[in-house]
């Protein structure tokens, strides 16, 4: 077979095809695995009947990262008590980030499960969500990292879950509005008892 | 036949034998119904062992001649087979989401065009390796479908019934397999000469003992048609999602660009 090769593959092709390669069958395992977990525990679409329920405790998070109050635990209780205050509130911070990126990820699997169910997408939509997601998530991961060596003002985080929470809430009001929830009920019962 | 290694003629005989058991599973559990493709690939590979078998006999293995081409001439006509049973595997997963089907579509086939026609202009310069770096084009084609499928299904949630996730994964597993044997081949064609041989069943051999592992018994996992919803809902609703996403994001930005340090 193939007698009298003189010349063959050139090498740059030849890593990149075999760098390809092995990155697809990579991505294979990785992409099949996850279609197992799914089967498991991706009743996933559940996301839809839960709204953002950390909104309940807006005031009270909003209260533990007013500035003012590690004034007042200065003034009161000196330096010991402020340190230990301010530990705390990096903590509330970091969770409520964490609720922030629960909240959008929630409206992301909505408009995944919209998108699934629909007979047409926009390719230009989609193309602009998975964009904006992995901006978003990337401008996340910064900041987060941000707050925990502490150069991030905390407060502008409610801003920003004030943001995640209302664009969940949107879709559930406009869900319900146009009376696609049974149907998508169904689907997911569906695909769950499955 | 005496002329082939003992290695081939062994590989050669495991796989005919895990073909043919595979087959007769994909019969008495019905499977041919919904695969009837992946069904006639099988099938294509056991005719392609029975005329491979008669080409060796007629002409020896290391003919350059007629043998040569006939027998490569076999192996264009299994990964065609192939393909058609990859696009069959994608419609079964994705085929019953009209909307994403037709987007994911438009995406795999038009990576496959790219993938395909690269392998073809970078692949060679050498005419003998001809027919080698059409099946490389072939394999990395159908690599690409399966992959891209599998990242379409996992990104929209969509649930993969078993059957149709293991055929599918097979098929790009042995597809990467086989690109990665023919390139080393390319690169090294007289002193891998044999090996490729030994690769590429062992690799074949392998898969079909996956695929007769996973079809021992019945699948009881199905999954249901869709009810799908008017397009109304996705024009109204998947405007308003990116919107605010992108205001999200903007607000992520001025975030960065406030506390970022002044130089």
């Amino acid at each position: 077979m193939a007698h009298g090769v003189a010349e063959t593959v050139n090498s740059v092709f030849f890593f990149v095809a075999v760098a390809t390669g092995l990155a697809l069958a990579g991505m294979s395992f990785w992409a099949l695995r996850g279609a197992s977990q799914r089967r498991v525990h991706e009743h996933g679409f559940r996301a839809l009947d839960s709204a953002p329920r950390d909104l309940d405790n807006m005031p009270q998070i909003r209260q533990s990262m007013d500035p003012a109050d590690f004034e007042f635990a200065r003034a009161k209780g000196g330096r010991h008590l402020e340190t230990r205050l301010r530990g705390e509130r990096r903590q509330v911070a970091l969770l409520y980030l964490a609720a922030i990126r629960r909240d959008f990820e929630q409206s992301l699997r909505v408009a995944r499960v919209i998108a699934v169910l629909s007979p047409e997408v926009s390719g230009t939509q989609e193309y602009q969500r998975i964009r904006l997601s992995m901006m978003f998530r990337w401008r996340f991961q910064m900041i987060k990292v941000r707050l925990l060596i502490g150069i991030m003002p905390q407060p502008q985080l409610i801003a920003l879950w004030q943001m995640a929470s209302s664009m969940a809430i949107q879709m559930e009001q406009t869900m319900a509005k146009l009376g696609e929830r049974a149907a998508l009920a169904a689907e997911l019962a569906l695909q769950s008892e499955k | 036949m005496l002329q082939l290694p003992t290695f081939t003629l062994t590989a050669w005989g495991l796989a005919t034998a895990l073909t043919l058991f595979l087959l007769v599973r994909v019969f008495l559990l019905r499977v041919y119904r919904r695969y009837p493709f992946f069904t006639f690939y099988l099938g294509a590979n056991l005719l392609q062992t029975a005329v491979l078998g008669y080409l060796y006999q007629s002409y020896g293995f290391n003919s350059t001649t007629y043998g040569y081409r006939s027998a490569w001439a076999t192996q264009a006509f299994v990964v065609v087979a192939r393909g058609f049973a990859a696009a069959e595997v994608c419609y079964r997963i994705l085929g019953k989401f009209k909307g994403v089907w037709a987007l994911a579509m438009r995406i795999l086939i038009a990576c496959g065009a790219i993938v395909l026609v690269s392998t073809l202009y970078f692949g060679t310069r050498s005419y003998q390796l001809a027919v080698i770096t059409l099946e490389m084009g072939l394999e990395a084609f159908i690599a690409t479908w399966i992959v891209g499928l599998l990242l379409f299904a996992r990104y929209y949630a969509v649930p993969v019934e078993p059957p149709a996730g293991m055929v599918g994964f097979g098929l790009g597993l042995l597809s990467c397999c086989r690109l990665l044997n023919d390139l080393v081949f390319e690169r090294h064609v007289q002193a891998y000469q044999d090996v490729w041989n030994y690769v590429s069943a062992a690799a074949f051999v392998g898969i079909l003992l996956l695929w007769n592992w996973f079809m021992r018994r019945p699948a009881t996992q199905a999954v249901s048609e869709p009810q799908l919803n008017t397009v109304q809902v996705y024009q109204s609703l998947i405007p308003q999602v990116n919107r605010k996403l992108s205001e999200l994001n903007q607000q992520l930005s001025q975030f960065w660009r406030t506390e970022s340090p002044k130089p």
